[in-house]
């Protein structure tokens, strides 16, 4: 038998779970990636303002699917900095909902406030209410993932 | 279920807290291991070989942006390893919690 105290083997799984908890600190996706949705949340409130319906629904449509094909490897989570890749197991399988989920809220917000927007008379108010969700994606993007995680235990 | 199997060459503190943060990872680069760890290169460098030479860790060098970086990665010996131990280490917390079984007097 080892003979180790059980406070000794208390304190190293303390330190053990410590270094896990580390890791796990790391999920979430590249700074990058939130630029980007921010950059593309403006051109779809500018093109949704300017182009005819039809063609500002498919432009919608169309960064959808981009968004799909180009982020799809990165909404696992595992991949947010190039320094390590964060185990599956680890990162759980419920990121990619999580971040569509966000997403869908984020565009429920937007479109309130340009409804609030347009009510109190704005110009332009589709254009105004997507400026002001790209700089809460833009700067709060990954803030915000990580409070939405905490809440659902993702 | 993991077989518990204490391992004196992962309980050392430091050791320890190396394998346990790349259980949790795939890979993880050099300079993020030393971050996390606070060793510095030499220190971090020692633990990688003794790990690498017990066959629980592979690591690789890579060059990018024309800079040299290495990763490392547990190998599925060092997770087993890892696993083992980490069950004789619960084992051992839950003997001392267990309720003595001796029999009244």
């Amino acid at each position: 038998m080892v003979d180790i105290a059980p406070e000794q083997a208390r304190t190293a799984l303390d330190a053990a779970d410590r270094a896990r908890h580390q890791v796990a600190e790391e999920v979430g996706l590249p700074r990058g990636y939130w630029w980007a949705m921010a950059t593309g949340w403006l051109l779809l409130g500018v093109l949704g303002t300017v182009l005819p319906p039809w063609l500002a629904g498919i432009a919608t449509v169309a960064f959808g699917v981009g968004h799909g094909v180009l982020a799809a490897r990165l909404l696992d989570g595992r991949r947010r900095t190039d320094r390590l890749q964060v185990s599956a197991a680890v990162a759980g399988r419920r990121i990619p909902l999580v971040v569509v989920g966000m997403l869908f809220g984020l565009v429920a917000v937007t479109v309130l406030v340009a409804l609030a927007l347009d009510a109190d008379g704005a110009g332009h108010a589709g254009i105004w209410a997507a400026v002001l969700t790209a700089a809460v994606v833009g700067f709060g993007g990954p803030e915000i993932l990580r409070v939405l995680r905490r809440w659902v235990r993702a | 279920m993991t077989e518990a199997r204490f391992d004196e060459l992962i309980h050392p503190s430091t050791r320890l807290s190396l394998v346990a943060t790349l259980a949790a990872a795939d890979w993880a680069e050099f300079a993020f291991l030393k971050d996390r760890l606070q060793l510095s290169d030499s220190a971090l460098s020692k633990q990688l070989t003794t790990l690498e030479e017990a066959g629980y860790v592979a690591t690789e060098r890579r060059l990018i942006g024309g800079r040299r970086k290495v990763r490392a990665r547990l190998t599925s010996t060092g997770r087993d390893a890892f696993n083992a131990h980490i069950e004789a280490l619960r084992a051992i917390v839950a003997d001392a919690v267990a309720p003595s079984r001796e029999p009244p007097a």
